[in-house]
């Protein structure tokens, strides 16, 4: 076992009662730190699916023929904010509709393919063209109206952003509270090991002889209490992918930033890296930062 | 075990460096080049308080010395200028010709294992065993296992005590403790041996025995410097006596009495 990993255990064994309750601490934090992390991601992930399943619909006069409606479509699909442009015509409406209430016989008695209009579902690159394209589009000869899903996506963003927000501001309280933690503890650690260290100096030890057990020992707390939220997430993701919600889900992907996404499966070992990286981060600095108040280093 | 890095910075005793006239007395002694330099060193302290005043003196390889004087003539605020414990307000102190104030803090430990210092209170750890306590001065140079079992063995039997490895702090006399704290400073062979009032704390007897064993370890070509104001001991060894009152140097005399 290296050097430094030996002290450090010996540290965390004489240390019992502080490092359990240090755990403790941390692991809400980091337990937080991941939720925020698995909102964010769902969420992106959740906006990503709506963006790409958005649609403007440009619904036609009965009057429009088919032929203007074809032209129309070549013009849409030569703008570049366009992702795709799909001809849904009267007949494809009411095979549509059947297949929607096949279960309502009296309903679809009652209708015929000449009441539903033929339309063009268009599909932008950014959800946030799609209002400039109604507007566009609304006036166009033969058409009748237009619907796309602004409200919605809007809806969902402030709330995504709200629930981000609550989190992040709990979560930004939690590592304040672990950042203290660890600071203290070492701060203790210094007092109760200060002639040990005024020995240490006065024979020869470097700085870093003296000062490295403190940084290890905090990143111990940091690193092993993240990497244990990390890996509850991982179990739970892992259970959650092949049963219940997100097995529902059948996600097969999830996105990380806007073009950024990763197999599902790949998520929690992800997840986990970045949490125990952080932790070991964040000990680190908790650490450093006791060093040069309490030890003048 | 010095790293080269330290031999650079703080020259070997194979550096020849011409030898310093501070003394009218001492000047004549000084044949072997100078470990230890004061060069018109000044200490004062907030509010004013002037602990050392002008200091002169140079400490030559292989040479005995005591500083002597009254409590608070500034014995200890030489001694942790020595070790880089503070600084000067003014002139300058050298180690082997480098003046110790020019070190970067992160090299300061390079200095401190060319000298091996012992205080009046031991300052040893309770938690380890004597073995322990000696080994720390190797463990920190990262010196390996075998090597530092032959050299404490060998630091604990100079010093008197091997029967007594085994041993925690709280089982000791102070004059065993006092030995503690002589072998951990011996361990890492420093060219210059400081000693802070070093039998203030143990009987007649036991300072009896420390003397032997200064004597010891001047004997095998190491500068000792040691601050007392234990008058049997001075007079007992005959050796240079550098007096201090109230910050000043008032007399520096080979073979001198307290």
């Amino acid at each position: 076992m290296p050097k430094a990993l030996t002290q450090t255990m010996e540290t965390v064994k004489q240390e019992k009662l502080f490092t359990v309750s240090n755990l403790v601490v941390m692991i809400l934090t980091f337990l937080v730190f991941g939720l925020f992390l698995l909102v964010e991601v769902l969420a992106q992930t959740a906006l990503n699916k709506l963006e790409k399943e958005a649609t403007l619909t440009l619904f036609f006069k009965d009057e429009a023929a088919e032929s203007a409606i074809m032209t129309l479509k070549s013009s849409i699909e030569k703008d570049t904010r366009v992702f795709s442009v799909n001809y849904v015509s009267k007949a494809d409406a009411f095979e549509i509709f059947k297949n929607l209430n096949k279960d309502e016989p009296l309903l679809l008695e009652s209708v015929t393919a000449n009441v539903l209009p033929a339309s063009l579902e268009i599909r932008a690159h950014k959800v946030g063209l799609l209002a400039a394209l109604a507007d566009e589009y609304k006036t166009t000869d033969g058409v009748e109206g237009v619907k796309f899903y602004k409200d919605i996506i809007d809806r969902f963003n402030f709330w995504r952003t709200v629930l981000s927000v609550g989190i992040g501001v709990i979560l930004l309280i939690l590592l304040f509270v672990s950042f203290s933690i660890v600071v203290s503890t070492i701060r203790t650690a210094i007092s109760l090991r200060g002639s040990e260290f005024e020995i240490l100096k006065l024979v020869g030890a470097s700085d870093a002889y003296v000062k490295n057990p403190l940084l290890h020992q905090g990143m111990f707390y940091g690193g092993v209490s993240a990497f244990v939220s990390g890996a509850v997430y991982a179990v739970l993701i892992v259970a959650g992918h092949f049963s219940g919600v997100l097995g529902s889900l059948r996600l097969s992907e999830v996105v990380l930033a806007s073009d950024i996404a990763v197999p599902t499966l790949l998520f929690p070992v992800i997840m986990l890296a970045f949490l125990t990286v952080c932790g070991l981060g964040l000990g680190y600095l908790s650490s450093l930062s006791a060093i040069k108040r309490y030890l003048n280093y | 075990m010095r790293s080269e890095k330290s031999m650079k910075k703080l020259p070997d005793e194979t550096t020849e460096k011409p030898v310093e006239q501070v003394s009218s007395k001492t000047a004549t002694r000084n044949k072997k080049p100078p470990i230890l330099e004061f060069e018109n060193v000044s200490k004062e302290y907030a509010g004013g308080f002037v602990c050392l005043d002008g200091i002169n003196f140079t400490i030559s390889k292989g040479e005995f010395v005591f500083v002597v004087g009254r409590s608070g003539a500034g014995k200890s605020t030489l001694v942790k200028l020595m070790i880089r414990e503070q600084l000067p307000s003014a002139g300058k102190v050298l180690f082997d010709g480098v003046d110790i104030a020019e070190i970067p803090q992160h090299e300061i430990h390079l200095l401190r294992r060319r000298l091996g210092v012992v205080f009046q209170d031991f300052k040893v750890l309770p938690s380890k065993n004597v073995f322990a306590n000696v080994a720390v001065a190797l463990e920190v140079v990262d010196a390996p296992k075998s090597q530092i079992k032959d050299i404490v063995e060998n630091v604990l039997n100079l010093v008197g005590i091997y029967d007594k490895a085994q041993s925690f702090p709280a089982e000791l006399s102070g004059g065993e403790l006092q030995r503690v704290a002589i072998a951990r400073a011996l361990a890492h062979e420093p060219d210059l041996f400081v000693a802070d009032e070093p039998t203030g704390n143990i009987d007649p007897e036991s300072s009896a025995q420390i003397l032997d064993v200064f004597e010891k370890i001047n004997s095998m070509g190491v500068a000792v410097l040691m601050a007392t104001h234990d008058f049997r001991v001075v007079d007992r060894l005959k050796q240079r006596v550098v007096r201090l009152e109230k910050g000043k140097i008032v007399s520096d005399v080979a073979g001198g009495k307290y």
